[in-house]
């Protein structure tokens, strides 16, 4: 722990930490560009001169290439340091375009703040200005390559942290050139972040691009609400519109970046068909009508058939407050059918992790650390992006990474991958434990022996699971082999991938017999008449379509609260506008059991590009959002139960109610969280009939997409561009089999329906599996993720 | 000697209003006498043209930023050419206090003040000027200023197509 | 002996003197508001008929057409019957001023005056005290901080300087031999009061410019501290009377000046109701000249010189007017 000196102020840093760090722990700002915290300091930008009077460096040195040493005494106010930077920003500024006021970044960029600071004014330089021709790097990223000050901040964030190939440094001399090879989408998944990582206009959020200034928008730490991790976000939304999103810090989950889903897959919010006015069938009606008649009705229905009659069902996308609420409206009305999740076997899947993972479940930032990885049945870049970037910070340090997993999985970084079929997976997991793998195959055993070997000698292992593929019996062999795998001072993590934001919250609040598939069945013999959905979507989210539709159908009584139009939001008989995640403050869980709280960002209402139809607001004076605006889902559901209260009071409650949420009231958005207190309970699983499997079957598996599976960014306009269309992936070997080529039309047939979509083909899979990416709102009825079929193929005839 | 300054003082002012009401009152009778307002006189606010008769304003929102009453809002948006402009522009000018920040902050010459103080109405939505009813079809008191062909980034000219730009460089060359 | 003709002459007399006030204050106000302009190098009000002549005559329409607005939890009696006070006092001291020597008209004697009491003098102050009222009421009635602060002020004001001016009086008493308001101008024939003791006009002057709370002394309704002091809830034509009753509180207080101290209706040449009216006029824009002239006053320097110097001056004054008096017999 190195002492130093700075500016007359004395500072206790950390091993290993360079000097402008230490200044800024005295809240000493010194100019900089190319130190950033996430990717360190390369010493390009030449900016952060300090002097050094005393200790082991001497003279006017770049701080951020000096680690801090015991004895040093630096000042950063010295005459000759000043004016180095001064010229420094001087120089930066020679070629760098007079467009401030056309340049999205204007306003937060680090450039002006720097060049102020520096206190460079006057532009000297007479001579010409150099300029280059800008690229096309897609819908998301917009790239104006002649405010580039050579940071190489971009490059870093693209290539080393992301482990993005197609965008890099090109170039030499003054030509020094950051882009692609080509004009072309950026592939990488995590392309958005270099828009955070530029300190100046080169890289701008094309979606965003002349929407706002960053000091007209509202903004709050919020959390991403698109998969269960939890990454810290900062949404900005302007005139009732949520604009953008970028990346927040959270040092245990996401770090500083965030994936493009999460940055780009805001739209929902905007969404031009989002309902935002109660209705009772077709009518639009006041909130006051509309909770009247939703509370009329459940007593009726309650009166005529007993409370029983009554289900209710809540949703991994709902906040945990939302949630409570939906339980004590059970209560309320004394019913005791209610299930968090549409999907039966994410359900049974997140109450596993809920019940079994608190001692070795592991955070983004220990997976960072960690130094061996398993990956089992996951495919982190479409279900979860930000662990895939956590397992490559930590292949970056050293560690090793396998992965488990039938589909051809593409990583941000280098992994052992073994295709073994989904069936195999908890065999597989059952043999690890057992530390034998004779039924394996030869070839498989190998490399099976040498990820256990390593699993064995690794010091900080972890475990990775998905949790669609595993299902829940797959997640407690997980959980258990990494019970097994512990030792005292060697404790084996495990992280799974769960469903939903708030996936792990709501099976904390799920009873012991809660199941969906149970409700559907009463609803389908009569005994049950209502169902009051919450956020979520039992018309598209259940696993068996046919079912569920069939059965919904019958209910006499259907209500939902939502904030995207939904089937389920469409067929209600009572719809309750609530207020998008952005909108309302609330908690989610992710997947580690990391209690994580949002902010509100903006009030709801109609934006003012719908009510000005993109020309000026109307002329009217008018206090307050237009008539009706949504409300949060737990003040609904409150009002429901004649309860008036305020967020914090219900939190209260909440802690009272629940032990493991203690130190729920005081969380706060703008921390990294709170874990939930261990629960040491046991879930048991109820046992599922087996697929009957038939020879010459295939395993249709459905699986997620990045762009295309989660609810609210289905919802996102502003991801049209990169959704996938719809097709099968197949072993190449199977594919020629049946005489099969790439793109051809496949013909699936199981006892769900059949398919006719074109074939993709890989090598890197298990052989006998047929995988389908489940797309919102595609014309084809895909198939819900976790899903699997027994299914038999055949080439389509050729009209 | 106090009192003596007391009175003195008590008894000189009544000379003086005295005298005044003899001088000539310094009022302007304002509708039938007008005055003349400097060139710079800070009233109704303009967004002028520039030479090539394009917009401006490039909705920067630096105005509505300087504005201490927040009386200007806006919305950019982007032209096929990539031009910025706003879709629409609105300045209340029943909030307005004539500061003349606006202006004073405004990086392309685009809002100016004109001397022209007679506008009240009656209606205060009236006063609610939208981008066509403050657009005006010169270049205010600068005719001269272009502010796409000093920004750097194209749009007007081609791309190094300024007077102090140089033409792009071509990255692949490995020549020096 | 009263006939008809003693009744029609009262009455002409009452009707006669009421217009010419309630005009007079009217156009006083127009009078101050073109002359403070002109002191200031403005023009003042010059828009509504000649040369703005029309202009009481707008304020009025103004006044009795604005809404006569009661504040809640004001004490109603009281908060109407206040601005009656303060001008009806004001009016009722006219019956006993004499404007000029009795004429003589249909072979009668027809007094000048409306009523000559012989205690006239007393009468004056007496009334003077009432107006106390209308001030106080008002600024308690009102129900208002601003307007109670005015009120309080305003009667610890008045009953101050109430105090020099009777003081003030007694050696006009002294010197005319009588509470007769024509007494005390017939007293005056070859010399008037005001050069024989001019410490006496002194001291009158300062205190009527107290008693009529203006400037320098409008502490009362000190706008930058009080709002409008005691009429601050006053709207319409309730808070006319109480403008209107200090400009005939002002008239009042000229004709006061001009018998006590300045002759009266005596002079050479021109008739003796104009040489009346002149001086009283004359006063008048004295008023309006002092308030051109001078800042208000802080209320402890408003105390401090009313009860630490006028009242031991006028006292002082009293009796070396009376030893003088008694020298000279």
């Amino acid at each position: 722990m190195p002492t130093l000196t700075i500016d007359n102020k004395t500072v206790t840093v950390p091993e290993g930490a360079n000097v402008l760090e230490a200044a800024k722990r005295l809240d000493i700002v010194i100019p900089h560009f190319c130190y950033h915290e996430a990717l360190g300091s390369v010493g390009a930008c030449r900016l952060c001169a300090m002097k050094f009077l005393e200790g082991p460096a001497k003279g006017i040195q770049m701080a951020c290439m000096v680690e801090a040493k015991d004895g040093m005494v630096v000042s950063t106010q010295d005459e000759g340091a000043v004016d180095l930077r001064k010229h420094v920003i001087e120089w930066l500024m020679m070629n760098h375009p007079h467009d401030c006021p056309v340049c999205d970044e204007g306003g937060e960029c680090q450039l002006q703040d720097m060049t102020v600071a520096g206190g460079h004014g006057i532009r000297r330089y007479g001579g010409l200005k150099r300029t280059y021709n800008n690229q096309f790097l897609g819908p998301f990223v917009y790239h104006e390559m002649n405010r580039c000050i050579q940071c190489y901040r971009c490059v870093r964030t693209y290539q080393d942290y992301c482990g993005g190939t197609d965008f890099g440094v090109l170039g030499c001399n003054q030509r020094i050139y950051f882009g692609r090879f080509r004009d072309g989408p950026l592939e990488s998944v995590f392309s958005g972040n270099i828009v955070d990582a530029c300190p100046t206009g080169v890289f701008t959020d094309k979606t965003f691009r002349f929407h706002s200034r960053y000091w007209d928008l509202e903004e709050a730490s919020s959390v991403c609400p698109h998969c269960s991790l939890g990454c810290a976000t900062i949404p900005g939304a302007r005139y009732r519109e949520l604009q953008r999103v970028r990346g927040g810090v959270n040092k245990e989950t996401n770090g500083f970046f965030i994936c493009d889903r999460g940055r780009f897959g805001y739209g929902y919010a905007n969404h031009p068909d989002r309902p935002r006015i109660p209705r009772i069938g077709d009518r639009e009606v006041s909130w006051d009508d509309s909770l009247e008649e939703a509370r009329g009705r459940l007593a009726d229905i309650a009166h005529r058939h007993g409370p029983a009659a009554i289900a209710l069902l809540g949703s991994p996308r709902a906040s945990l407050e939302a949630n409570y609420r939906l339980l004590t409206l059970a209560h309320h009305l004394e019913t005791d059918r209610i299930a968090f999740e549409a999907h039966p076997e994410r359900d049974r899947t997140a109450r596993v992790v809920a019940a079994l993972s608190d001692k070795n479940s592991r955070s983004l930032e220990e997976i960072r650390n960690s130094d061996f990885l398993l990956l089992v049945g996951a495919d982190p870049l479409n279900e979860a992006p930000m662990m895939a970037l956590a397992v490559r910070q930590a292949v970056r340090r050293g560690a090793g990474a396998a992965l488990i997993d039938p589909r051809p999985v593409g990583l941000p970084f280098h992994a052992v991958h073994l295709p073994l079929a989904a069936g195999r997976l908890s065999e597989f997991l059952q043999a690890v434990c057992a530390g034998t793998f004779e039924n394996f195959s030869r070839q498989e055993r190998t490399i099976l022996e040498g990820i256990a070997e390593r699993l064995r000698r690794a010091q900080r292992p972890i475990l990775i699971g998905g949790g669609d593929l595993l299902g829940a019996a797959g997640v407690r062999d997980l959980l258990r082999t990494s019970e097994k795998l512990s030792k005292e001072d060697r404790p084996c993590g495990a992280a799974l991938i769960l469903g939903g934001p708030n996936s792990y919250g709501a099976a904390l609040l799920s009873g012991e017999t809660s199941d969906f598939n149970g409700i559907l069945d009463g609803i389908s013999e009569g005994r049950i008449r209502a169902l009051v959905c919450l956020e979520s979507d039992p018309f598209t989210d259940h696993p068996d379509l046919s079912r569920s539709r069939s059965a919904l159908a019958k209910l006499d009584l259907l209500i939902a609260l939502d904030c995207v139009p939904t089937t389920t939001a469409e067929k209600a008989n009572i719809f309750l506008p609530v207020k998008a995640p952005a909108e309302s403050a609330g908690v989610y869980v992710n997947n580690e059991g990391r209690m994580l709280a949002f902010a509100s960002v903006f009030d709801p209402g109609t934006p003012i590009r719908v009510t000005g139809g993109g020309d000026h607001p109307p002329r009217v004076f008018e206090p307050g959002t237009p008539r009706n605006p949504p409300m949060s889902a737990w003040s609904v559901l409150g009002a429901l139960q004649n309860r008036r209260e305020s967020l914090n009071s219900l939190r209260r409650e909440m802690e009272g109610e629940h032990a493991r949420l203690a130190g729920l009231a005081s969380l706060d958005p703008e921390t990294d969280g709170r874990r939930v207190l261990p629960g040491g309970g046991r879930f048991e699983i109820p046992e599922i009939p087996a697929i009957p499997t038939e020879e010459k079957a295939f395993d249709l598996i459905s699986i997620q997409s990045l762009f295309g599976s989660e609810t609210l960014s289905a919802f996102s306009p502003v991801l049209d561009p990169v959704r996938p269309v719809p097709r099968f992936l197949m072993h190449s070997a199977d594919a020629a089999e049946i005489g099969l080529a790439a793109g051809e039309t496949l013909r699936v047939t199981t006892d769900r329906g059949g398919f006719e979509l074109p074939v993709a083909l890989s090598e890197v899979m298990a052989r006998g599996c047929l995988f389908i990416a489940h797309l919102k709102g595609s014309p084809v009825d895909l198939p819900f993720p976790g899903v699997r079929f027994a299914a038999r193929v055949d080439r389509r005839k050729e009209s | 000697m106090n009192l003596w300054r007391g009175i003195k003082g008590s008894i000189q002012p009544f000379g003086i209003t005295f005298r005044n009401i003899f001088r000539k009152p310094s009022t302007i009778q304002y509708p039938e006498q007008k005055r003349t307002p400097a060139p710079r006189f800070r009233a109704r606010i303009i967004l002028t043209r520039d030479p090539d008769g394009g917009e401006r304003c490039v909705a920067c929102y630096l105005c509505s930023a300087a504005c201490p009453v927040d009386c200007i809002s806006m919305q950019s948006a982007e032209r096929p050419d990539g031009r910025r402009y706003a879709t629409w522009f609105r300045i209340n000018f029943s909030r307005c206090i004539f500061c003349g920040m606006c202006a004073e902050a405004c990086p392309t010459l685009a809002i100016q003040m004109t001397p022209d103080y007679e506008f009240s109405k009656r209606e205060p939505l009236t006063l609610v000027y939208e981008k066509e009813d403050l657009l005006v079809d010169h270049g205010g008191k600068d005719n001269e200023y272009n502010y796409y062909r000093h920004a750097g980034i194209g749009v007007v000219n081609p791309r190094g197509g300024n007077p102090d730009e140089a033409p792009p460089v071509d990255i692949r060359t490995n020549l020096p | 002996m009263i006939d008809l003709l003693t009744v029609v002459i009262i009455l002409v007399k009452l009707i006669l003197i009421l217009g010419v006030i309630l005009t007079l204050a009217a156009y006083l106000v127009f009078a101050e508001r073109r002359i403070l302009g002109r002191m200031q190098l403005r023009l003042g009000p010059n828009r509504v008929g000649p040369f703005g002549l029309l202009q009481p005559l707008a304020d009025v329409i103004k006044l009795l057409t604005k809404e006569d607005f009661l504040p809640s939890q004001a004490d109603k009696w009281l908060f109407l019957l206040a601005p009656g006070m303060a001008s009806i006092t004001a009016i009722l001291a006219f019956a006993v001023v004499p404007f000029s020597p009795p004429l003589h008209l249909f072979g009668r004697e027809i007094p000048m005056v409306v009523c000559d009491l012989n205690v006239g003098v007393l009468y004056f102050l007496a009334l003077s005290s009432l107006a106390v009222y209308g001030v106080a009421l008002g600024g308690w009635a009102s129900n208002s901080k601003y307007s109670l602060l005015g009120g309080i002020r305003g009667l610890a004001q008045l009953i101050s300087y109430e105090l020099s001016m009777g003081l003030s009086l007694v050696p006009v008493v002294l010197m005319a031999r009588s509470f007769s308001l024509t007494d005390i101008v017939l007293a005056q024939s070859p010399l008037p009061f005001a050069i024989l003791n001019p410490v006496a006009f002194l001291i009158f002057m300062i205190s009527i410019a107290a008693e009529s709370k203006r400037i320098p002394f409008d502490i009362p309704e000190a706008e930058n501290e009080l709002v409008a002091g005691y009429h601050t809830e006053y709207s319409g034509m309730r808070f006319g009377l109480f403008f209107v009753g200090e400009y005939i509180n002002v008239i009042i207080l000229s004709s006061m000046t001009t018998v006590f101290f300045l002759g009266g209706w005596s002079g050479p040449l021109l008739p003796p109701l104009i040489w009346f009216f002149l001086k009283m006029l004359a006063v008048s824009f004295f008023f309006i000249w002092m308030r051109g002239t001078l800042p208000r006053l802080r209320y402890d320097q408003l105390m401090h010189f009313g009860w630490k110097f006028l009242i031991p001056l006028s006292l002082l004054n009293v009796i070396a007017t009376g030893a003088v008096l008694l020298a000279i017999r």
